[in-house]
């Protein structure tokens, strides 16, 4: 994709972030990100991860340098405004859920977002719906299930409908189901042109989900780039804690032994035909037979 | 012989409708490393409660049948006693780390149960040795990494000795190659007979998958399966179990479907490896 | 918080045993109360310094004492009010004492020492170990408040102005949250202690221990000597020079 200066909706420029107890979290960051991205951040535990997203919705305020959401510098902009542009999902849905009712909860998210009665009511009924919430309308959110509760935690953010969308580690403790919901929302967040920003340790899922990674360490950002490229250079990947996805090993694997494979093997549909017509070939069998 | 014993043992928490262990008859025997699987909600971390008498002791409900942990009834036994047999580690190390530093973490087991002083000292300094943890020794908990926190939490269940370590989701917080690493260490403390049985409860199959020598796979609250890991990950139980299935077990199950494979589905890295090298 | 929060050194201060801490902090106490009288409050004051600068405690104790500013303002315009300004002193350095002789304590015990001469005053097992197991938790919990606070701010929360009730009330979607997880954290950790023989014997041992050292004697003996005195001036005033009974005229 052409990446074009007015799709430019994220632009972080030396930013450095000092918390009150004096730990410096950001040293120097610089960032682009464009209009209707995905994006990753990946990163060992401390790298400054979530120090940096949580400038990008006013929680912090830069200490030096700048960031901007569009056309707006978060340090001249009010706070209401930023989390209406930029909706965070924490992994932790205990953090935030407190109403009464389930539906009270997705009320509580449209509270200062100046819906007139009758779109407030539109906007729940609809959240609930998208998210498979609607039968637990009027039940308390604190006997809902692991997963209910994470579905209506992302439903807490989905229904302020943010331009941009970043979920904090969403497949901690998820099966495959869970991060299937996940991998399923994102396409279609995608797909309605939202940006999407990722911090995860989950390298199966970005490779799968995500095609660009920034790889963060120690307040700083040290690689930027294609998923598939930045989770195969060994470097990288011990400087992050991070190792290769099992198709990036294997790929590497095949090249090792003089295969010749194309470059997009570290896909799933990809390995399998293309496996599929080495086997095959190797052992001289006829569609459909077994060796 | 068996560590523990379950026999036709089922429970429903006070609180919910449904029992959410049924009939379970499972034993766990020694020497070996188990992967306990299962979606979530599926019974895992209630299934590893009944094994220390966590349930019925800590969390009331309703009982069938039996859990003995080598001999001794669940029922009767308390937790804190059952401790010296069955280890617990927990997925978040933060709430398990209750001293202000390591050292003092890992005396804590050995003090409750009354270990003389330099036997105490003495377990202490090996399970800092095999952890590898030395240079953490006077750190407060909130001063390391979770990745850290993990090692200490092992460690300060190793000083109790025990024969069995139930691990619960230990590395979900952590990163991968953390995760890689507390992983090895257990294996490590399993192959050095420091404990005789170890069983992790696990999402991330891709790296767990190469160590585990059995598998128990839970569904709703049953044992669906419960065998050598292989066998186990062969089964079409396990492929459709809803767990996260590895890239590269999925690759040759799909292999297996088009009718170009045949054979028994690599669970590891190096038993792909393997399997392509042995058709060059 | 800062002020009471322990930071590991290994000064003079530090290896005192937690006792003979905790006897100063609980005479100066005391002496600050008996006194109204600005300079016998504020030798009191002095002499707590040898041992702030000993234990290298100045920049906390500033901090903690900068903390209080607050505090102090309203003292001083409460006490002018009702009092004399004079009296808004005393009570100053008062407060000033209390405070510092007992963060003097906790800065500079280890919370599990702390349990142990707790043990030793033969407080139950149990009690003391809860008291040390809330500090540690301290730190985890404030944490989490702060990531509480984060996410409902994301979902467009915003601390409102208004009267009392209508705070109070803006206060649930941050107090539900932090009494749900805090309960669920109580569980783990209980559970983890049950997972870690917690209670099951009666004869616990114990991996370190305190002792009164050389020192501390010396210390008690001076300390109480300071006491005694203090009481002594106390019921005879006429003991010290009487410019020490040297008032404001306001
Ligand atoms: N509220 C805070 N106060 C002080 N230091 C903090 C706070 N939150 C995070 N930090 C520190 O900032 C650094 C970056 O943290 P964080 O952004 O949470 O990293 P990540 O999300 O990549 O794990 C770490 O060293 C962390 O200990
Ligand atoms: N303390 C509890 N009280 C009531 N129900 C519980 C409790 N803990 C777990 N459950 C329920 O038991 C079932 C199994 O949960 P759990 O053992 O935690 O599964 P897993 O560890 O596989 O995710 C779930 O339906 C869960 O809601
Ligand atoms: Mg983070
Ligand atoms: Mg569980």
């Amino acid at each position: 994709m052409e990446k074009k200066l007015e799709d430019l909706q994220i632009l972080v420029n030396n930013l450095t972030y000092h918390y009150p107890d004096g730990t410096i979290a950001l040293k120097g960051v610089n960032l682009n990100i464009y209009s209707g991205e995905i994006v990753g951040i990946m990163g060992k535990n401390g790298a400054g991860k979530s120090t940096l997203i949580k400038t990008f919705n006013g929680l912090l305020k830069p200490t030096t340098g700048v960031v901007y959401i569009e056309n707006d510098e978060v340090n001249n902009v009010l706070m209401s405004k930023l989390t209406k542009k930029v909706g965070i999902v924490f992994q932790n849905p205990d953090l935030q859920l407190f109403a009464n009712t389930v539906e009270d909860e997705i009320r509580f998210s449209l509270k200062n977002l100046n819906f007139t009665k009758i779109e407030l009511e539109n906007q729940i009924s609809l959240t609930l719906e998208k998210f498979k919430l609607k039968k637990f309308q009027n039940r308390t959110p604190f006997t809902l299930s692991g997963g209910e509760k994470k579905r209506l935690a992302i439903a807490s953010i989905m229904c302020r409908n943010p331009e941009i969308i970043v979920f904090d580690e969403p497949t901690i403790g998820q099966d495959a189901e869970g991060v299937k919901f996940i991998r399923n929302l994102i396409k279609e967040k995608h797909s309605e042109g939202k940006t999407i920003i990722i911090v995860t340790h989950d390298i199966e899922f970005a490779i799968d989900n995500i095609p660009r990674t920034i790889l963060m360490a120690d307040g700083l950002i040290i690689a930027d780039g294609p998923t598939n490229k930045i989770l195969s250079q060994d470097q990288i990947l011990n400087i992050g804690y991070l190792i290769s996805p099992q198709l990036i090993i294997l790929s590497k694997f095949l090249i090792d032994l003089k295969i010749k494979v194309p470059e997009d093997v570290y896909i799933k549909e990809n390995m399998v035909q293309f496996l599929g017509s080495y086997f095959k070939d190797k052992m001289g069998i006829t569609e459909g037979g077994k060796p | 012989m068996n560590l523990i014993e379950f026999q036709n043992f089922c429970f429903r928490y006070d609180h919910s409708e449904d029992f959410v262990l049924k009939d379970i008859n499972i034993n766990i025997d020694s020497g070996k490393f188990i992967l306990m699987c299962g979606i979530t909600g599926s019974g895992k971390t209630s299934l590893v409660r009944a094994m220390n008498g966590l349930i019925p002791q800590f969390y009331h409900g309703e009982i069938k049948g039996n859990v003995l942990v080598k001999g001794k009834n669940t029922k009767n036994v308390p937790t804190s006693t059952l401790s010296r047999d069955v280890g617990l580690v927990f997925q978040n190390p933060e709430n398990q780390l209750i001293a202000m530093n390591v050292e003092r973490e890992i005396a804590f087991g050995p003090e409750n149960i009354g270990v003389p002083w330099d036997e105490m000292d003495s377990r202490i300094k090996e399970c800092i040795k095999i952890t590898d943890i030395e240079h953490l020794r006077k750190k407060a908990p909130f001063e390391i990494s979770g990745g850290e926190q993990q090692r200490v939490a092992i460690a300060s269940i190793l000083a109790l000795q025990p024969e069995i370590i139930i691990f619960d989701e230990p590395t979900s917080l952590l990163d991968p190659k953390s995760a890689i690493q507390i992983l090895n260490l257990l294996k490590k403390i399993l192959l050095e007979k420091k404990v005789s049985t170890i069983i992790v409860i696990e999402h991330r199959l891709d790296i767990v998958l190469p160590l585990a020598d059995e598998i128990i796979l839970v569904d709703k609250g049953r044992i669906l399966e419960q065998g050598e890991a292989h066998n186990v990950i062969n089964g079409e139980k396990f492929l459709n179990s809803g767990v996260n299935i590895p890239k590269c077990v999925s690759v040759f199950q799909q292999l297996m479907n088009q009718n170009i494979f045949s054979g028994k589905l690599p669970i590891s890295i190096e038993e792909t490896k393997n399997l392509i090298n042995s058709i060059k | 918080m800062e002020a009471f929060k322990f930071i590991q050194k290994k000064t003079i201060i530090h290896i005192l045993d937690p006792r003979t801490k905790l006897l100063l902090a609980i005479i100066y106490s005391i002496l600050a109360i008996i006194f109204e009288e600005i300079f016998i409050l504020f030798f009191v004051f002095l002499s707590l310094f040898p041992f702030i600068l000993a234990g290298q405690l100045f920049k906390k104790w500033i901090k903690s004492i900068r903390g209080m500013t607050f505090l102090f303002l309203l003292l001083i315009i409460f006490n002018t009010l009702f009092s004399t300004f004079s009296r808004s002193i005393s009570m100053i350095i008062r407060i000033m004492i209390m405070v510092s002789s007992f963060s003097l304590f906790f800065l500079t015990v280890h919370p599990d020492d702390l349990m142990l001469s707790l043990l030793s005053l033969k407080v139950p097992y149990n009690i003391a170990f809860s008291f040390s197991l809330s500090f540690r938790f301290v730190p985890t919990i404030a944490i989490e408040a702060q990531n509480i606070i984060d996410a409902q701010k994301s979902r467009g929360y915003e601390m409102e102005q208004g009267g009392l009730i209508s705070q109070a009330r803006n206060l649930i979607p941050l107090l539900i949250p932090l009494i749900v997880c805090s309960l669920k954290r109580a569980f783990h950790i209980a559970e983890s202690l049950d997972s870690r023989a917690f209670g099951s014997t009666k004869n616990r041992t114990y991996y370190y221990s305190i002792k009164y050292a050389k020192k501390d004697w010396l210390l008690t003996i001076i300390l109480i000597s300071l006491f005694i005195f203090g009481v002594i001036v106390k019921i005879f005033p006429e003991f010290l020079p009487t410019w020490f009974y040297w008032k404001l005229k306001v």
